[in-house]
């Protein structure tokens, strides 16, 4: 990975603060319209969905209200709730689309998504045993993590993560690993409990005892439907979100070179750490433009919408400071998320692409330092290798 | 005081409502049918108050009068009252306080009322409101509120306005004028110039109708100055119950007047019109800040972010990566200036969203925690 002096980050950080400044001079009536548009879209989708799905027994009648209410917790999920909450149109003044108030359509509380995504994982990107995005506490994906037997089995947990991933995000703040490791006691988590049975069921009850309720003589088909929906947006949004990280060239970080870092470190951090991927607008609508993962984090309250647009600007800076801005195809970097986790289920000694990497890195390391042993002495911003 | 009661919902209601949360994951559960019913037509909204622009008419130099026609649900208004009005500037919401400046009997006949408005120079809302608001178009409203209301029982009144005070007095004038109010009511009005007389018209007819009501117009330009000879008689103030409405400068010498006349606080009502401070003298950093939740004040030097001194004030404000990434410390702030350390900027005067730490007062401010 490109390393960084202090005046080469204090560069780095003035010139995507001034993208910053460009943008958000920008911002007004046309993201107000796209996002109220999108609200439109959403009520629309799920009204229809909630319509359609009693005649669900009729199978195209099935697919279709599945369908419209799966797209449309899809766009509730990416586009708004996620978008919104980032403080993405706090600017609007709209108490409907405020950040700290926003409750969304799905099983984790909106208060515990703003403590663990908003604060600890955008502000702790990447850094490992700060930041428990990374893997989650149920897949290994850094040769300096330690193996566990269990490890073997994560190609199942990426599996079981992305089938119930609602439910995933929504025992997130639980902490499972550090309960298990008694770093922290169910006693701590008292207060998050409650507010997880409280929004938890509220979507349970919705979807699986309200509506199929008040149609009762095709219940299992609402139940069925409401499911399939539920499905869709579990699998997607899993996906999208897997990609934003986890592809085998995303960097991670260790804590101590992290302490007190500079702001253009913090931005190296989201540039290297984060991955994009490639696809027709629909797929960025859908992914609540996290198809522009790097974007989204170097500029998270910049409405995502422009996302797409500044890409260009933020790649520029990338080329200039000689930084990799990883993108693909969705099928490429899904592919690479999953020969990550599938690799770094082994041990260090079996993962022979790591040992591979670490070995081209090292060598050239040794170049680097040959060729320019003085620019060395002046201190680079340290930066751990993938595979050291 | 005389405070609205709002009624208790109807356990129906309660039941309903509660429903509503557990399916659209709103508090106002309305707000999730709104897009689409604002959609439809803008006045159906049911989350807030819409209100069409009927009419705009001028009313005094850089002063017009607005009628407008609220949904239904509006909950009306007593007159001396003010209410919040919400407009939509490039996609951002703006909301502003003004007084209500008709008869309530407009609201419950006519369903109509009107907003008297004056320009405030640099002010955003106020202009935009004079150059950009057409009949037609759809505003939203809070419910009106404020305890400047007219005494139980007829007693003699002398009501003191200053430049755009007027505006409530109006409304209260007319109810009296209305009700054919048997004790003596003077108004002393205090204008730069006779250009600035807002209702110059309705006040003159109010004048010449009815017979209790002496009005008193005084121009500041030419020497107008309040004083203590502009008040009625000492010996029957003690009756009176006196209404200020005005600049700050009006009001203390009101109140220094009255008081010398020997008239008490108990005696006197007062809403305070002051103007918003639309840009300050200086671009300094540093001033008085409100957390008017919690109901302490401190004093920023000016280096300090809003959430340290919120914290070494004692509170413990929602907060996160303290660089102004997470938002976690997104809250309102009700009035004054504030400078984004991140971009550089200096805020709006009114109610807005801020990040508290990235946020330093620029003047006077007040925060809702």
């Amino acid at each position: 990975m490109q390393k960084l002096n202090e005046q080469q980050l204090d560069a780095l950080a003035k010139d995507l603060d001034a993208i910053r400044d460009e943008e958000m001079a920008d911002v007004g009536e046309k993201d107000a319209n796209y996002i109220r548009g999108i609200v439109r879209l959403h009520r629309t989708l799920e009204f229809g969905g909630r319509a359609l799905m009693p005649l669900g027994f009729i199978p195209p009648f099935f697919i279709a209200g599945a369908t419209s209410l799966g797209v449309a917790k899809i766009l509730e999920n990416m586009e708004i709730g996620h978008n919104v909450m980032h403080g993405q149109y706090d600017w609007m003044n709209d108490p409907t689309l405020n950040s700290q108030t926003y409750e969304w359509d799905t099983a984790c509380d909106s208060d515990s998504w703003r403590l663990t995504h908003n604060y600890e994982h955008h502000t702790y990107t990447n850094i490992l045993g700060k930041d428990r995005d990374y893997g989650y506490d149920v897949m290994r994906l850094d040769a300096s993590q330690t193996w566990r037997p269990e490890n073997l089995f994560q190609l199942a947990n990426l599996g079981l993560l992305s089938f119930f991933f609602q439910w995933g995000v929504a025992l997130h703040e639980l902490e499972a690993q550090n309960l298990r490791q008694g770093k922290i006691t169910f006693a701590d988590k008292k207060e998050f409990g409650k507010a997880l049975v409280k929004k938890g069921g509220r979507q349970v009850l919705k979807d699986y005892i309200f509506y199929p309720a008040l149609t009762l003589p095709v219940a299992p088909v609402v139940i069925a439907g409401n499911f399939t929906a539920n499905m869709m947006r579990n699998l997607w949004s899993s996906s999208v979100i897997f990609c934003g990280h986890l592809t085998d060239d995303a960097e991670t970080f260790d804590q101590a070179e992290c302490e007190g870092e500079s702001r253009g470190h913090w931005y190296l951090r989201q540039l290297t750490g984060s991955s994009n991927f490639t696809g027709p607008q629909w797929v960025y609508t859908l992914s609540g433009h996290l198809s522009h993962q790097i974007e989204h984090h170097v500029f998270p309250d910049i409405p995502a919408h422009r996302y797409p647009a500044l890409s260009k600007k933020v790649q520029k800076v990338c080329d200039k400071y000689g930084i990799k801005y990883n993108t693909g195809s969705f099928a490429s970097q899904y592919a690479s998320m999953v020969k990550r986790v599938a690799w770094y289920s082994l041990p260090n000694r079996f993962n022979l692409q790591a040992r591979a990497e670490a070995k081209a890195e090292a060598k050239a390391a040794a170049e680097a330092a040959k060729a320019a042993p003085k620019a060395r002495r002046a201190g680079p911003a340290k930066v751990s290798a993938k595979a050291a | 005081m005389q405070s609205q009661q709002t009624p208790a919902p109807s356990p129906w209601h309660s039941a309903l409502h509660w429903l509503g949360r557990q399916l659209s994951n709103q508090s106002n559960p309305w707000a999730y049918l709104d897009p689409i019913l604002g959609s439809i037509n803008p006045m159906l909204v049911k989350g807030t108050v819409a209100a069409r622009v009927v009419a705009i008419e001028d009313a005094a130099r850089d002063t017009r009068t607005f009628v407008l026609k609220p949904a239904g649900h509006w909950s009306g208004f007593k007159p001396g009252q003010h209410l919040s009005l919400t407009v939509e500037i490039n996609g951002a919401r703006h909301t502003r306080t003004f007084s209500l400046s008709c008869l309530p009997s407009r609201w419950k006949q006519d369903r109509e009322i009107t907003l008297t408005i004056k320009r405030l120079p640099g002010g955003l809302v106020t202009n935009w409101l004079h150059d950009y608001l057409k009949p037609g178009a759809v505003v939203t409203l809070g419910d009106a509120f404020g305890d400047f209301l007219l005494p139980a029982n007829p007693q003699p009144l002398l009501f003191i306005a200053g430049g755009s005070g007027i505006t409530p007095i109006l409304s209260q004038l007319s109810t009296l004028a209305a009700a054919d109010y048997p004790k003596p009511v003077t108004l002393l009005y205090y204008v730069r110039t006779e250009a600035d007389i807002i209702a110059a018209k309705e006040l003159y007819q109010m004048e010449g109708q009815w017979d209790n009501f002496q009005l008193k117009i005084h121009t500041t330009d030419d020497g107008g100055v309040m004083t203590a000879a502009h008040l009625p008689a000492i010996s029957k103030l003690a009756d009176y119950h006196c209404y200020l409405c005005g600049p700050r400068g009006l009001m203390d010498l009101a109140g220094d007047l009255l008081g010398q006349a020997g008239v008490s606080e108990s005696q006197i009502s007062s809403t305070f019109f002051s103007a918003p401070q639309v840009t300050l003298d200086t671009d300094e950093l540093g001033g008085e800040v409100a957390f008017s939740r919690s109901g302490k004040t401190v004093h920023s030097d000016g280096e300090t972010s809003l959430l340290e001194l919120a914290e070494s004030a004692g509170l413990k404000p929602k907060h996160g990566c303290r660089m102004g990434v997470c938002h976690q410390c997104a809250c309102t702030k009700k009035t004054g200036i504030v400078m984004n350390r991140l971009t550089g900027k200096a805020s709006l005067p009114g109610e807005e969203t801020i990040q508290l730490c990235v946020s330093v007062p620029q003047g006077p401010v007040d925060i809702v925690i």
